[in-house]
């Protein structure tokens, strides 16, 4: 079944004095959240990004694909613990996401973690979105 | 962000690590797939960027017209859906841009077309799904 997501964002004047907000999404989890440019590209103040959405999209999407696939090798996290890390150079684009996870699973031998952490990273549904076009890194480890 | 249980009963805690504009957003698979009844998603997310970076980039091009935006309205819409696979992918996203500025209908499709191009968060889209743009200029 198709499911839809979506947001809505305002922006008044020009891209680098500008101001732009989150005003809403449709679950009303957050927002309004200021976005800028200065945030984006130059210093990272209090203001949120495209980039950094993306890095909490990917954090997310990753966790969840993760601990579906230790379920399936016959495990529970206690907690995983994500940090998606995306590089943006201006001009080019998003050109990096870094994913690094610790685990707490019990019962569960590093190994094992990696591989199922590897397989996360390949295919979650924001992986998949960002690969080809982005270098996907991942370091996993448990605690 | 930390992630507790298995995916179909877990939760998870997202929180923007270098800004800090939002911590502790609650998400879990029931409400990514179903009703968000509150819960934000990875989709979800992807839409906010979606929406933020097309809206500064058009008005990027804005002000390259000579035009800079008094308001620019963007929302996009993200689709995920289970492939032939089974797997579940993001399908497509789609953009509704309403733009208060001075400038002459051509010169506007020729912005949002530059807009769509230059968007980065459009393109790492665009690598795997569909983007659309429904571009309307509106009287200032």
């Amino acid at each position: 079944m198709a499911t839809e997501r979506r947001a809505e964002v305002t922006w008044s004047g020009d891209l680098l004095e500008g101001k732009g907000t989150i005003e809403s999404v449709g679950s009303g989890a957050f927002g309004p959240l200021p976005v800028s440019w200065k945030a984006r590209a130059e210093e990272q103040g209090a203001d949120t990004s495209p980039e950094e959405l993306i890095a909490a999209a990917h954090a997310a999407c990753f966790s969840m694909a993760l601990s579906g696939g230790l379920a399936r090798a016959g495990h529970t996290a206690e907690a995983l613990s994500t940090t998606a890390t995306l590089t943006f150079v201006p001009g080019t684009g998003i050109t990096k996401s870094v994913l690094d996870v610790q685990g707490d699973v019990p019962g569960m031998d590093e190994a094992a973690f990696r591989e199922a952490a590897e397989a996360a990273k390949e295919n979650c549904p924001v992986s998949q979105a960002l690969k080809g076009n982005v270098e996907l890194e991942l370091s996993a480890r448990l605690l | 962000m930390v992630w507790e249980g298995s995916s179909a009963k877990g939760r998870g805690a997202i929180t923007a690590a270098s800004s800090g504009a939002f911590a502790g957003l609650a998400y879990s698979e029931p409400a990514r797939i179903g009703a968000p009844d509150g819960e934000t998603s990875p989709e979800e997310l992807v839409a906010a960027a979606h929406a933020a970076c097309f809206a500064m980039s058009l008005a990027a091009e804005l002000t390259r017209a000579k035009a800079p935006p008094e308001r620019l309205t963007v929302r996009a819409e993200v689709v995920i859906d289970e492939v032939e696979s089974g797997d579940h992918r993001i399908v497509s996203s789609a953009l509704t841009a309403r733009a208060r500025a001075r400038i002459g209908e051509d010169a506007f499709r020729a912005a949002v077309e530059a807009a769509d191009a230059g968007c980065p968060v459009s393109a790492l889209i665009r690598g795997t799904a569909t983007v659309s743009v429904d571009a309307e200029l509106q009287e200032v």
